[in-house]
């Protein structure tokens, strides 16, 4: 069973005059463990997609099954409970709360479920930590780099434990050498906590380091592709 | 949800614009602050009105055509009247009475209207004057004259004490009694006889040939009959006469009560008005500025319940404090004031629970209520479009 699932997928986007198809009639699979890259031109609905695979949008048409469950049919609360239970988000900008600390960054996708206050610190400043940023829990994200902050947001996306990670474009705003370090945390994720990651990214090289490449073209695949993914050394230079 | 934290949460976001929450707090603040001045006065009018009932209630006023519990400006009654009124059944006394300002300037003053009563002693006089306990000293009683029965706050103001002599318009009189402490406007009133009354009176309008005249009778009705028929009746059966029946002068006191009431309640409403609408206002700024932040709350598991529940905790929170802060000033102000003003003995404020938990729970109130549609606005963010904005 895959872990997630789209089905013939549409997203159309109508105004008065133009139809903007910006997934269209589109199968994909996604299973436990993989570590995969969605690339593709601007404007060729990578962002839609991902959208669509995290229950933050519903389709046109065609469903989207996670964990064998048809999503198609429920409400907002029950997707608001699957997102919940099973997805994580990374975006471009980070979208940090500004007036939050790093540790309560962390913190927040815990404080919807409930949990006690304890644990959820706990729990919180252990992904800090596995993101290397436990020395700056008390730092504002205005304190804090592009590279660090968006380390926070990944330590927020996987501190519920969540199976699926989506990440839209994660080393957009960054440097090359946060790039890799980025992508090397993710993919050490992946590795030893068993974290499916699907990376949205337009940065062909950040593609190459995962194992299965999908190009989407006017919100149609084009190529699905399974590849090695080139190993990591950020002490080197990142080629970019 | 941890709800113990939200609140640090929200204070944050509150501080990050820090000039517009002040500002809408303040908006608060001026509304509250006059509704809690204004409570303070009509808490104050109510308790003198309170008093006002009794002291007016346990008998029927009889007033010239056309007047009202507190007489007819210019108008008087003839003496004779009381005989007519006596005459008719059911009525066991009529007591004349002729009221006039203590000073000769007479209006001017703050607060309580200082006011020489002279009342006839004869019959039921002194069972009227023991409408409320005496503090020292005794009643008035048929046959004084040149002795004067003191509400407190005029006893405080001559600094006098029983058996001391005080002079009221050049004339020297001396005390025999002192009431207790009424709170309402019998303190501030000098209880002397008919005919004393009657000469300050003359000595004040000296152009003026009058006879015996009385501003108002007072009737005890027979034990058994009915005050409210008796006045009926009385009505019917003498000429030029206006008899108010206790419960006419129940209702005719509370119409006063009403009227402030209702300035108080128009004054609310405007402030509630523009309050209300700033924070409406200021929400809606802080939800569409925050549209990004809703966006990526809900994406990573929060739901309607708690999106709804932060905006209106921030909302309700600037009511709170905007109702904090408005009531203390007017409470400080009213403490100012009443300080102030206090050297005629009499508060002219009163600060009572209701004074200070009503604006405060009005204030709630209405931050909770204007953040209703802001909050709503919110909480039905779709994700995805909140995130895509920039
Ligand atoms: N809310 C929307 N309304 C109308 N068109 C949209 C909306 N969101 C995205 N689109 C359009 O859908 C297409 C795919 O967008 P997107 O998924 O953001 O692409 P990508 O992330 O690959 O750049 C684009 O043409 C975009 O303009
Ligand atoms: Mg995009």
């Amino acid at each position: 069973m895959s872990l997630v699932e789209g089905r013939d997928l549409h997203k159309i986007y109508s105004s008065d005059s133009l139809q903007v198809r910006a997934v269209d009639g589109l199968d994909l699979q996604i299973d436990e463990g993989e570590f995969l890259s969605i690339v593709g031109p601007s404007g060729s609905g990578k962002t839609t997609l991902l959208h669509l695979l995290g229950l933050l949008d519903q389709p046109t048409a065609g469903q989207v099954i996670v964990r064998g469950r048809d999503t198609s049919r429920l409400n907002g609360s029950d997707l608001t409970r699957i997102r919940r239970e099973n997805i994580g988000f990374i975006f471009q900008e980070f979208n940090l709360l500004p007036v939050l600390n790093a540790l309560e960054n962390v913190e927040l996708p815990l404080r919807y479920r409930a949990m006690k206050t304890a644990e959820r610190q706990k729990r919180a400043m252990e992904a800090l930590d596995t993101v290397g940023l436990s020395q700056r829990a008390g730092n504002r994200p205005s304190q804090l780099s592009g590279g660090e902050q968006q380390r926070v947001a990944i330590a927020r996306a996987l501190v519920a434990k969540p199976a699926l990670v989506l990440a839209d474009e994660p080393t957009g705003e960054l440097d090359s050498e946060n790039t890799c370090r980025i992508i090397e945390l993710m993919r050490r994720l992946n590795e030893e906590l068993h974290q499916t990651f699907a990376i949205v990214t337009h940065d062909l090289f950040v593609a190459d380091y995962t194992n299965r490449k999908i190009t989407l073209r006017d919100g149609k695949i084009v190529s699905d592709e399974w590849q090695e993914g080139r190993p990591l050394n950020c002490d080197l230079p990142f080629e970019d | 949800m941890e709800r113990g934290e939200m609140p640090r949460f929200i204070l944050r976001n509150m501080w990050r614009r820090k000039g517009r929450t002040l500002l809408t707090i303040i908006g608060i603040v001026v509304g509250i602050f006059a509704f809690t001045v204004l409570s303070g006065l009509s808490a104050r009018l109510n308790q003198q009105l309170g008093g006002a009932k009794k002291f007016y209630t346990n008998h029927i006023t009889v007033v010239p055509t056309g007047g009202n519990l507190f007489g007819a400006a210019g108008k008087y009654l003839s003496l004779s009247k009381v005989a007519e009124i006596e005459a008719v059944p059911g009525v066991r006394g009529a007591v004349a009475s002729i009221g006039l300002p203590l000073d000769l300037q007479s209006g001017a003053g703050s607060g309580t209207p200082e006011i020489i009563v002279g009342t006839e002693l004869s019959g039921g006089g002194p069972e009227l004057l023991a409408f409320t306990a005496l503090q020292s000293g005794r009643l008035l009683q048929d046959g004084d004259r040149g002795k004067v029965l003191l509400g407190l706050n005029l006893a405080n103001k001559f600094n006098a004490g029983v058996s001391d002599t005080v002079q009221m318009r050049g004339v020297d009189f001396q005390v025999v009694g002192i009431y207790k402490a009424t709170l309402t406007a019998p303190d501030s009133f000098a209880f002397v006889s008919y005919q004393d009354g009657l000469d300050l009176f003359r000595a004040a309008n000296p152009y003026f040939q009058v006879a015996d005249i009385a501003g108002s009778i007072d009737v005890l009705a027979q034990p058994g009959v009915d005050s409210e028929q008796l006045s009926v009746t009385i009505q019917n059966q003498v000429s030029d006469i206006k008899a108010i029946s206790p419960n006419d002068a129940v209702k005719q006191i509370s119409q006063f009560s009403l009227i402030f009431n209702a300035i108080l309640i128009g004054i609310s409403l405007v402030a509630l008005l523009v309050g209300g609408l700033s924070i409406i206002n200021t929400m809606i700024m802080s939800v569409s500025e925050r549209t990004r932040e809703i966006g990526l709350k809900k994406a990573i598991g929060a739901d309607t319940r708690s999106v709804l529940g932060e905006y209106l905790l921030e909302s309700a929170l600037i009511g709170v404090l905007g109702g904090l802060i408005g009531m203390g000033l007017g409470v400080a102000l009213i403490a100012v004031l009443n300080t102030a003003v206090k050297t005629n003995g009499a508060n002219v404020f009163t600060i009572s629970r209701s004074v200070i938990l009503t604006p405060v729970i009005f204030a709630t109130f209405l931050g909770t209520l204007a953040g209703i549609f802001p909050a709503l606005r919110a909480a039905r963010l779709k994700p995805v479009e909140a995130l895509r904005e920039d």
